[in-house]
């Protein structure tokens, strides 16, 4: 049984792939979606966060350059004609000490000469009187204030800038210091962004100024700095907004940069992608591990749901595969007060009504070996056989047979004797049939017939008669062939009608329907006296059928059995027949 | 149907065991670097003793533990000292390259480098000395040292004419000043051609005292007063600047206005310093042993350049010698000893 009907799918896949999408499909929707708007939301934020952090940290760098910048402005507010040189040398001394990023600086009077140099590694200068009028920074003090130079990297290694700054007065002379750039890093170094993420600063050609690890700019290595470039490029391709790149070590990280006023510089602070983004991946891996905990779910809860289902379904199968094998005594047990139950009581309801129903069909097969059909099915559709018990009823009774047989049976061969006694029997039982009567049974070339038993019927010996010249016909017509195997053969048929008790009797193995009674003796005496194509009947049939049938009496027959002479009537069309032959 | 549970307990089953095959691996792996792990071992050579270097190795300590480096926790040093006998690195440094350290701290001077360096071509060396690095050929380049070895320079061999520029603002009054120069330091000729183009412009004429060794101390100070000298400005010499207990004591009880690289004469007494800031540049060689410990390569370090120099006063010996201080000279100090 499980060979033949292995099923292709399971209980299991099913539920699982439907658990499994009720779990995971809204999971999936929702990890998407908050990824989704989680990196616009972290971008945003990422940018606005950057992007502060970037002028935070201009800002700062501003406010170093700036400070040099005010301590310079003290060294050019008065005029030279009206301040001594010592005054001015003390005064430069002190922002030497006030100012450590100034390694020198040099004091220019307003004809361009120097008039003091004071530096930390070289000598002082007093009243040097080089001409520096020519020289870029003290012109470009001259016309805008303060200049800055353009970054320097001593030995090609320490990054240096000169800052020169004009007094209000032309008289006040220009201040050239030269600032050791290292002393940004101090300020970059302090830049912290989110927890790895870093600030440095590019001057305008690119070249890294300051960066936490100083050893990056006092490299002043070029071509490892090209990516710092491409990433300030992407930033302003992108109109100032945060960009993602690589950094010097080549790790992706998300950018953004701030000019500082003044200087053409610019900051550019960076954080790693994988920390910008880390609450995304967080996200990210949420998901993933809610969506394994959902399919783990879904696989549990499917096993527990098949387990549930299988345990009844294998009951009912085994159930339902006895109960077609016919243990109709078989029954379902099965409490599980759902759907499942209330199927196990159908079967078992069912199985009741197969049992009831077999007994039934059993009954009435066998009823039907002596039944007509039609009684039979009358029977049957009953479903009540107590018709077939023994009372004393009014028959007709219907006694046939064919004449000459036994001489024919004897001198014939045993085949054409089989043969036709089986067209006999054939037309007898159609006819009879046809006429709803009970066939009660064939011996040897004769046949008993009932009539109102165990079916009761509406004028039965009009119907007998009738049923008696249908078969007179019948067998005229089978006799006319016969007559060539021999030509004595003949068929007669003797009726009568009379009280009879009828009933079933035999044993368990073999049952019968029958009539006993003085009308049986009757009708088969009658039978037998009958000749051939002759229709017999007595005179109660007769009275019975009055003038439904033109009947003819004849002379009265002393027949076996009987003290007196019988009066014996037949049909008159019949008579008339035989008298023509 | 039975198959299904069935292959569900064998995918946990499964699932455990691999689980546990990744538990075993990640403690295995986790217990076994810890159990191969031998201590990274620096080797350090020192051109003095380990008191006199005491405050340097302090600077150097905190400089290893800000990168991460703690001495008997996760790394050893493997300390050489040549006791004031430099003649001895060379082979202290090849003793430490025997015994296979993982990195050389060669930190006191150009002597100590080059001795260091001439020891081996590849474990990587992490110098500290005051003066020009490329000159003294230690390395060809600042920003790419190349090679196995990187440091940190001061700019104290440099600033030695400023000594005699502060110390002619001391003693205005006087044309002749003393120098003092180690002839075995190779930083010497180079400084003394400094010091006599400084006093040229300066309009100064210049005694040259030599000592290097401690004897020969006391016969500079004589010698100041003998050439009658308006004070002794020491060149830029570990040699010199490991004693500076001893000079200020001799400077002291022989009265002679003296300055030195180190801002430990001034605080042992001595008139005053200026020189690089000895404590930065040997906080820096510790970063880098830390650093290269970790995995960096030299060549991609640069040698970075300690720029602070550091002007150191003490006023008491001032007072003692008779010396008032010019205010230019007090506003410009970094720390006045009262």
């Amino acid at each position: 049984m499980s060979n033949a009907a292995t099923p292709r799918s399971s209980l299991f896949i099913k539920y699982f792939s439907t658990l499994f999408a009720a779990a995971v499909i809204p999971l999936l929707i929702a990890g998407g979606s908050e990824a989704w708007f989680g990196y616009h939301d972290q971008r945003a934020r990422l940018n606005d966060l950057l992007d502060a952090e970037a002028r935070l940290a201009a800002e700062k760098i501003a406010d170093f350059i700036d400070g040099i910048r005010d301590q310079l402005g003290w060294t050019v507010q008065l005029s030279w004609s009206d301040n001594p040189g010592d005054r001015r040398r003390l005064d430069a001394l002190r922002l030497l000490r006030q100012a450590p990023a100034v390694e020198s600086l040099s004091l220019v009077d307003a004809a361009g000469k120097e008039r003091l140099f004071v530096s930390r590694i070289g000598l002082n200068r007093i009243e040097g009187g080089d001409d520096h009028s020519a020289k870029p920074a003290v012109i470009g003090a001259r016309s805008d204030r303060t200049w800055f130079g353009p970054v320097t990297f001593q030995d090609g290694s320490e990054p240096f800038m000169t800052i020169a700054i004009a007094g209000t007065r032309a008289a006040a002379g220009v201040a050239v210091a030269e600032v050791n750039l290292k002393f940004i890093w101090e300020v970059v170094s302090g830049i912290r962004v989110g927890h790895t993420g870093e600030a440095f600063v590019l001057d305008r050609p690119g070249r890294l100024v300051a960066h936490p690890d100083i050893g990056l700019v006092l490299q002043a290595d070029e071509t490892a700095q090209k990516p710092l470039q491409i990433l300030r490029a992407a930033i302003l391709t992108r109109s100032g907004q945060a960009a993602a790149g690589q950094d010097m070590a080549g790790n992706m990280v998300m950018a953004a940069m701030a000019p500082i006023p003044g200087l053409d510089w610019s900051v550019i602070v960076t954080q790693p992608l994988a920390e910008a983004f880390g609450p995304i991946y967080t996200a990210l891996w949420r998901t993933g591990v809610l969506l394994i905990a959902g399919a783990a779910l879904a696989a549990i809860l499917a096993y527990w749901m098949t387990q549930r289902m299988v345990g009844p379904i294998r009951l009912l199968e085994d159930g339902v595969a006895r109960i077609g094998a016919g243990q109709f005594e078989h029954r379902i047990n099965l409490a599980t007060s759902d759907e499942f139950e209330r199927l196990a009581t159908r079967f078992n309801e069912m199985a009741t009504e197969l049992s009831v129903s077999q007994e039934r069909s059993e009954r009435i097969n066998r009823l039907k070996r002596f039944l007509a059909p039609q009684v039979a099915e009358l029977i049957e559709r009953s479903g009540d056989d107590r018709v077939l018990d023994g009372r004393r009823v009014e028959v007709v009774a219907v006694f046939c047979d064919l004449r000459g047989f036994t001489a024919f049976s004897v001198r014939a061969e045993p085949e054409t004797v089989i043969r036709v006694l089986r067209e006999y029997y054939d037309a007898l039982e159609t006819v009879v049939s046809d006429h709803g009567a009970t066939l009660i049974n064939f011996f040897g070339d004769g046949a008993m017939i009932l009539f109102n038993a165990p079916v009761s019927c509406v004028d039965p010996a009009f119907r007998a008669v009738g049923m008696a010249s249908a078969m007179q016909k019948s067998m005229q017509g089978l006799l006319a062939g016969w007559r060539a195997l021999d030509d004595r053969l003949g068929f007669g048929v003797g009726l009568a009608m009379g009280p009879a008790t009828v009933g079933r009797i035999g044993s368990q193995g073999r049952l019968h329907y029958t009539a006993i009674g003085n009308v049986v003796n009757l009708a088969s005496r009658l039978c037998s006296s009958a000749e051939d194509s002759e229709i017999l009947i007595d005179r109660v049939a007769a009275d019975a059928i009055g003038a439904g049938i033109p009947l003819v009496e004849l002379d009265p027959r002393t027949l076996k059995g009987f003290d007196q002479p019988v009066p014996v009537f037949t049909v008159a069309t019949d008579l008339a027949a035989r008298s023509t032959i | 149907m039975h198959s299904v549970p069935r292959a569900l307990a064998e995918t946990t089953d499964g699932l455990r065991r691999r689980d546990l095959i990744a538990l075993t691996g990640a403690a295995a792996a986790w217990i076994v670097p810890a159990r191969a792990q031998v201590m990274p071992v620096i080797g350090y050579l020192g051109s003095e003793s380990p008191e006199r270097y005491s405050s340097r190795l302090s600077a150097f300590r905190d400089g290893l533990a800000q990168s991460g480096y703690a001495e008997g926790r996760n790394v050893a040093i493997e300390f050489r000292w040549a006791q004031g006998q430099y003649s001895r690195l060379p082979s202290l440094a090849k003793d430490l390259v025997n015994s296979n350290v993982a990195v050389m701290v060669a930190p006191g001077g150009a002597e100590v480098a080059l001795a260091a360096k001439s020891s081996t071509t590849t474990i990587p060396i992490v110098f500290e000395m005051g003066g020009d690095p490329i000159a003294l050929g230690v390395v060809d380049s600042l920003s790419r040292p190349g090679g196995n070895l990187t440091g940190v320079s001061s700019l104290s061999v440099e600033v030695s004419r400023k000594r005699l520029e502060f110390m002619r603002e001391v003693r205005p009054g006087t044309k002749v000043f003393a120098v003092a120069i180690n002839p075995a330091s190779p930083t010497s000729a180079s400084q003394l051609k400094n010091l006599h183009v400084a006093a040229d412009s300066l309009g100064l004429n210049l005694v040259v005292l030599k000592a290097s060794t401690e004897p020969e101390f006391e016969g500079m100070f004589v010698a100041v007063h003998e050439v009658q000298a308006g004070g002794l400005v020491f060149s830029s010499d570990p040699y010199f600047a490991y004693r500076s207990q001893q000079l200020a004591a001799l400077a002291s009880r022989r009265g002679v206005p003296t300055i030195t690289q180190s801002r430990d004469f001034p605080l042992a007494g001595g008139l005053m310093s200026y020189g690089g800031d000895f404590h930065q540049s040997h906080h820096h060689t510790g970063i880098y042993a830390g650093r290269i410990l970790k995995g960096e390569k030299p060549s991609n370090l640069p040698v970075q350049r300690v720029t602070k120099v550091e002007l150191f006063i003490n006023l008491n010996a001032a007072s003692a010698l008779n010396i008032a201080f010019p205010s230019s000279l007090l506003s410009s100090a970094d720390q006045v000893i009262e």
